[in-house]
């Protein structure tokens, strides 16, 4: 598709373009604040190269943060935040025990369930690890599971935070790629289910082998219909966002909106939150679009930059000149990913791989959706990827557990979803056939 | 209450007081929206003009409150490997490489709100003056380059003082 432009552009690219991105990884390296560093690159790399007006930073600020899907970003770390106030995230869990509790690996499946259940409703990985793993670690220890093992489960589990629709992730993806989030919502369902019955399998599977956990009991119809009638309204919360997008009722910023205010009006009249509670909520998520927005703001015109530059291009020419196969090609990507995933956040890697690594999927046939899954998920690896993934660091802040040994536990879910990953690859209709 | 009582509140909860009041009113707005989309079957043009305004607000207020906190993010690699004084320098120096970024920032994020006063732009919805919306990057800039300068002072005492460096709020602890 692009290579009609091969042949007419010089595709040299000297110190000019080097020399700021050699810079850019050393700033990163040393810990300076992402957005700034991109933030930096793109101005120098723009004085250097000459390819655009710097002055278009100033503009991109406000422009590229000037969009109302945007909003739902902080709105779905608030949406998490009120229900795990409210005491709601509880009821979820106990649903979740009800449901999958009695059979041998029981609190370890319900555990990756209610993670799945927090993740219809919150759009971030970190709040999902960080509300499950707080109640759930110390009750896996209980029934047997070394501390460690149990944060690796909690941390992999609640990877389904951002493939489980709604998703901060593919609200970004939407946005840089130009496709409706509800449509990716959409397409990001099946996947995320599986990657969550992965996780399920190969604990249950560890669990066999290593015999951590041993419930024993039977499915109580009654009382899971007693335990789902006590957590209804919690269990209404993921039914309005998710129905509401899905059948068109809403936009993903609506849905949050509204989930927002009927949680909060549940919490009060439940008396498990006061006025007071709210402000420190609002500060939070208000905090996460500070820190998150910025990055997409800053890495905007490095996007540009790039374009203009044609390093998509380049990059296309280089991948497709090593290889023609196209299972080839996209194991490269996987690989690209799980590493940019497990050293940098997902926002700075969504919004500058993301144009790159689109043109070559469309070069080997690739539809665009199916990228968009195919990325997220495989970014969302990098998350538990030892030893820099984000939710190792998140469980082991809420359980004490080091990082270290945490890891070798999270290596199991890393093949596992790995798999899930190369399942998606080969077969396009998963994340095709809802639409 | 005296005048350098209010400054240190201002100093202190700057950010809140003005992200409140606007996230409050994004979230309102938008769920009022949807309410009088269906009771009413009427929809305007302004809310969702208001929540995208409030919003581009809330993220750059936001981003200085981050700077206060030490909340963005970094990659921790090299840091945690550091004795304590090369960690205050290494910070000092982010907060180095921040500024230059957030001046050049706040000087081209100017010439929008300058153009548009000059060439009296107003926005779709609300028919009023763009300018006062495209102030939101230099407003959240110039309180970026202000964290930023506190930051620095106390790291520059902390490292005269031989006092450890201040690492930060974690966002999700």
């Amino acid at each position: 598709m692009y290579s009609h432009l091969l042949n007419t552009t010089e595709l040299t690219l000297g110190w000019e373009f080097y020399g700021p991105l050699l810079g850019m990884v050393i700033l990163i390296l040393l810990g300076v604040r992402i957005w700034a560093v991109v933030g930096l690159g793109s101005v120098i790399m723009l004085m250097t190269t000459e390819v655009l007006p710097p002055a278009l930073l100033g503009e991109a600020l406000f422009d590229g943060v000037d969009s109302f899907a945007l909003i739902a970003v902080p709105l779905f770390i608030l949406t998490g935040d009120v229900l795990v106030r409210s005491g709601l995230s509880n009821k979820l869990l106990d649903v979740a025990e009800a449901t999958m509790g009695w059979q041998r690996a029981g609190l370890g499946t319900s555990t990756v369930l209610g993670c799945g259940f927090f993740a219809c409703i919150s759009g971030s990985d970190a709040a999902d690890a960080a509300a499950i793993g707080r109640i759930t670690i110390d009750r896996l220890v209980e029934k047997g599971y070394p501390k460690p093992y149990a944060a690796a489960l909690v941390a992999a589990g609640s990877c389904t935070g951002i493939l489980i629709p709604p998703s901060i992730s593919y609200i970004i993806i939407g946005l840089i790629l130009g496709i409706s989030a509800s449509t990716l919502f959409l397409a990001a369902a099946v996947p995320g289910v599986l990657i969550l019955v992965s996780v399920m399998v190969t604990n249950f599977l560890v669990n066999r082998i290593k015999g951590y956990e041993d419930s024993r009991g039977e499915f109580d119809v009654k009382h899971w219909l007693r335990t789902v009638y006590d957590g209804r309204y919690a269990l209404l919360i993921p039914f309005i966002i998710l129905g509401g997008i899905y059948s068109g009722i809403f936009t993903p910023t609506e849905s949050a909106s509204v989930a927002v205010i009927i949680t909060l009006f549940i919490g009060f009249a439940q008396k498990t939150i006061r006025m007071s509670d709210v402000p420190k909520m609002l500060e939070t998520s208000a905090k996460v679009s500070g820190v998150i927005v910025p990055i997409i703001a800053m890495s905007l015109p490095f996007a540009q930059t790039l374009a203009s530059l044609e390093v998509p291009q380049y990059f296309v020419f280089t991948m497709t000149s090593l290889t023609e196969n196209r299972y080839l090609i996209m194991l490269i990507m996987v690989a690209i990913l799980m590493i940019a995933g497990c050293v940098m956040e997902t926002t700075p890697n969504i919004v500058i791989l993301a144009p790159i690594l689109m043109p070559l999927a469309q070069e080997i046939g690739m539809n665009e959706i199916h990228f968009c899954i195919f990325m997220i998920t495989s970014l969302g690896i990098g998350f538990i990827t030892p030893p820099l993934g984000l939710n190792l660091f998140v469980v082991s802040g809420v359980s004490g557990a080091p990082v270290l040994s945490i890891s070798k536990h999270a290596i199991y879910y890393v093949f596992s979803m790995l798999a899930v990953v190369i399942l998606l690859m080969l077969v396009p209709a998963i994340s095709l056939w809802l639409l | 209450m005296d005048f350098r009582a209010i400054l240190s509140k201002i100093d202190k909860n700057g950010e809140r007081y003005l992200t409140l009041p606007l996230y409050t009113m994004v979230v309102i707005t938008i769920f009022f929206e949807v309410f009088r989309r269906f009771a009413l079957s009427y929809s305007s043009i302004w809310s969702e003009e208001i929540a995208r305004y409030a919003f581009i607000y809330i993220t750059w207020i936001g981003a200085a409150a981050a700077i206060k906190e030490r909340a963005h993010i970094r990659i921790d690699v090299i840091l945690p490997l550091l004795p304590n004084k090369w960690k205050t320098i290494v910070f000092i120096f982010g907060d180095v490489i921040t500024l230059i970024l957030a001046c050049i920032a706040l000087y081209w994020s100017m010439e929008p709100v300058l153009n548009s006063i000059h060439f009296g732009s107003v926005t779709h919805g609300l028919r009023i003056s763009q300018a006062w919306f495209l102030s939101a990057v230099p407003l959240g800039f110039l309180m970026i380059v202000w964290r930023l300068l506190q930051s620095m002072k106390r790291d520059i005492s902390d490292l005269m003082a031989g006092r450890p460096v201040f690492e930060g709020n974690k966002l999700f602890d």
